[in-house]
């Protein structure tokens, strides 16, 4: 079996499925439309304030915020069809999997170990796909 | 200058000097490998200091990753969430 990403002198090579990349693109304009949502948990858990203590972050904060995460997940969208991505875009796609990730346990609460253990069959194969997606990519990016 | 003036100013010095501290929260989804990576990556720090910041998130809930002043703590706080780690930023206790 072929690894999903592998580096080759500077760039990292992908192999993954077609039906893969667009599940996780579908995955990616999800959060990116949540993420400016503030009725959806995915905002609160991407631009929650970083001070706690207040409402809201100051405006050139929360525009750096919002910016980086459309940015990463943009990124991510752009060049999900690649068949080879520059250590910079795989940089991009390891954001965009943690932000896929974090917007898929705000969206079901998962806040504990338990929680994540008591996810529907579906649930917990979508999250191990997630993870392994960091997890190698990180493999490829720093070998 | 009035006493109350004195003992505001006074007080505004002695805020000024408490520092702010990055406090990195645990989370059930993100991999161990990657905080101890992002750990890394933000705030140049080796790979024991890394791992051993890494281990008390895991283990106690949460740990202070970094103080210092607020507008650096804030940036740090802000690269940590480029990540989708779950970081605040407080006046240190």
């Amino acid at each position: 079996m072929s690894e999903p990403f592998r580096r080759v002198d500077d760039r990292i090579i992908v192999d993954i499925p077609l039906t893969l990349r667009e599940w996780l693109a579908a995955m990616a304009r999800t959060t990116a439309g949540d993420a400016v949502d503030i009725s959806t948990s995915t905002h609160h858990r991407l631009l929650g304030p970083i001070d706690p203590t207040v409402d809201h972050d100051d405006p050139l904060t929360q525009l750096h915020r919002q910016m980086t995460v459309e940015g990463s997940l943009g990124r991510f969208i752009a060049t999900h069809m690649h068949e080879s991505l520059s250590e910079d875009d795989a940089e991009e796609w390891i954001r965009a999997f943690q932000l896929m990730l974090a917007a898929f346990s705000a969206e079901r609460a998962i806040m504990t170990a338990e929680d994540r253990d008591n996810l529907s069959q579906q649930d917990h194969y979508d999250l191990i796909t997630l993870q392994s997606g960091v997890a190698l990519m990180i493999e490829a990016l720093d070998s | 200058m009035t006493e109350f003036g004195t003992d505001l100013l006074e007080r505004t010095d002695t805020m000024l000097d408490v520092p702010w501290e990055v406090i990195l929260w645990d989370d059930p989804v993100s991999l161990i490998s990657l905080v101890v990576r992002v750990i890394k990556k933000v705030f140049n720090y080796d790979t024991a200091k890394a791992e051993r910041l890494t281990m008390q998130v895991h283990h106690e809930g949460k740990a202070v990753v970094w103080s210092g002043d607020k507008e650096t703590a804030a940036a740090y706080c802000v690269a940590l969430h480029s990540y989708a780690l779950g970081a605040t930023i407080q006046r240190s206790q």
